[in-house]
């Protein structure tokens, strides 16, 4: 059953190989085709949020599975401020070249917790028109997180959130990450280390 | 004020993008936008088609009221009246870049050009919401567009 | 240039195809779908081509065949395609792909035979010919992914239209 049809097929390629780059543009057209394609199959904003993050948990659960094999080997994250840690961190530096800047503990509930960045290049040459004005497009990189995490087993909500930073012309992207409370109650049970 | 008016048509006549920094009066007093931008076209068209027929440099010209091929024939890129200059570049792909300015300005080209290369493409090609050939009005083309011209010291 | 990993364009690629396969739950509609996706990336990119290229324009079909596996192939997927048989009249010839960043941790179920995984690649390119005036058609002939031994695309000329003037004069 996993033996590759072909010579050479994909489960006889190494997971482990030369990071290759490629033009951010074609992501670009190609995002921008998700959403064209995702807007005509939706009546609202919500809705196409929702699209745009089931797109990208696909990415994300596959993501986890990529970065554990090669970075981590076997160990798995039990605790969650370890799992949270590989988001902001790992997963993070892999899609936008560097850890994200913030990683914070909501004040209101002990299982939300919040990563912000600014610059992501998904969001990069968006525009919302203003009829459109709540469209966040990255809806897509909430869902990637939201999928690495429950492949990791912390299943949670996560939402993507534009927040205007003081002083600066230009808004920070927040997401805010509601864990499951299931999560809180094995976490507890869990030997504090 | 140097800058007048620019203009993006796609290929089949529409004018997909106007702005307007300074203009007095519409081409005809009660007029539609439209009109006018139909009116352009047909000005640029014209230019266009008729000064490669009169090239008299060309071999292989194209013929007057034959449609020409992209590309085809040599490229029209500017002319001047005493009041203002109509400067113009076309894409292969057909899209039509159309600035007026001040007389005094000298060739545009690679500044049309330009604009197509770099906020056409990061802020028009690149948007999600862009649907190709279709005017649009995003305030990020905007912005570049104006930066760029104010660089150029078009703009103040 | 800026640039990403290209395992995210990848993954990205990968999960738009799983939504579309639970959006139509039916292989051909699918594939006409990854098409049209495509024939509207390729309206957009192919200014993106002519501005960074500087490419005037082509003189012959086989320069154009020529341009998109050499160049165009580079520019958007980093990799490149080699053009092969060509017919004898000069309309149509085959782009054969070295690699396909695409396929990249791909392998297709039983169920999906007749999935034309990449056929996002045949609407780009028909989509951007399409942008300079050239008619043309796209498609797969042969795919690694369905055990083929290269992946293999058809591309034949169809027309090409002169530019004519858009209005009519009592409009």
């Amino acid at each position: 059953m996993f033996s590759s049809r072909t010579q050479g097929g994909v489960v006889d390629r190494s997971l482990v190989r030369p990071r290759v780059e490629v033009n951010l543009s074609t992501f670009s057209y190609l995002f921008s085709e998700l959403i064209q394609y995702c807007q005509a199959r939706v009546s609202n904003i919500g809705e196409l949020e929702r699209r745009l993050d089931i797109v990208g948990f696909g990415v994300g659960v596959r993501l986890l599975e990529l970065l554990s094999y090669r970075e981590r080997s076997s160990r798995r994250d039990l605790k969650l401020l370890d799992a949270l840690r590989f988001v902001h961190t790992t997963l993070w530096r892999y899609l936008f070249g560097r850890p994200a800047k913030d990683l914070e503990q909501s004040n209101n509930a002990e299982d939300e917790y919040m990563i912000s960045d600014v610059d992501l290049f998904i969001t990069k040459y968006i525009s919302v028109p203003k009829e459109m004005g709540h469209l966040n497009c990255a809806a897509f990189v909430a869902g990637i997180v939201r999928g690495a995490l429950d492949g990791a087993g912390f299943p949670s909500r996560v939402t993507a959130h534009n927040v205007a930073v003081p002083g600066q012309s230009q808004a920070k992207t927040t997401l805010l990450i509601k864990f499951d409370a299931l999560v809180l109650q094995r976490e507890q049970r869990l030997p504090s280390s | 004020m140097v800058c007048f008016t620019f203009y993006i048509f796609n290929r089949k006549g529409v004018c997909q993008y106007y702005h307007e920094w300074s203009r007095s009066k519409p081409s005809r007093e009660g007029g539609s936008k439209q009109e006018d931008f139909k009116l352009m076209f047909g000005l640029f068209w014209s230019m266009k088609t008729f000064s490669a027929a009169m090239d008299p440099k060309g071999t292989s010209k194209p013929q007057v009221g034959v449609p020409m091929r992209a590309g085809q024939g040599c490229a029209f890129r500017s002319f001047r009246t005493d009041k203002y200059k109509l400067h113009f570049m076309e894409s292969p792909s057909g899209i039509k870049f159309v600035l007026t300015t001040d007389p005094s300005v000298g060739d545009m080209t690679t500044a049309l050009h330009h604009i197509y290369s770099v906020p056409f493409v990061n802020q028009v090609l690149k948007n999600p919401l862009y649907v190709p050939g279709e005017p649009f009005l995003f305030e990020s083309f905007a912005s570049a567009l104006n930066k760029y011209m104010r660089t150029l010291g078009l703009l103040t | 240039m800026e640039t990403i990993n290209a395992e995210i364009l990848t993954l990205t690629y990968g999960s738009i195809v799983r939504q579309l396969i639970s959006d139509y739950e039916d292989v051909d509609e699918v594939n006409k779908q990854l098409e049209k996706m495509g024939y509207n990336i390729g309206q957009r990119l192919i200014d993106e081509y002519l501005a960074r290229s500087k490419t005037t324009s082509c003189s012959d079909f086989k320069e154009v065949a020529e341009r998109i596996a050499h160049v165009g192939f580079r520019m958007f997927l980093n990799t490149s395609a080699r053009v092969a048989a060509w017919a004898p009249d000069g309309r149509s010839c085959s782009l054969i792909l070295e690699d396909n960043p695409l396929t990249d941790f791909v392998e297709l179920p039983e169920q999906l035979r007749g999935l034309s995984y990449s056929n996002i690649l045949c609407g780009v390119i028909r989509g951007a010919l399409e942008m300079v005036n050239i008619d043309a058609e796209c498609s797969f002939v042969r795919d690694s992914l369905r055990g083929d031994d290269a992946t293999e695309l058809r591309l034949t000329f169809v027309a090409a239209a002169p530019e004519a003037y858009p209005y009519k004069d009592d409009d």
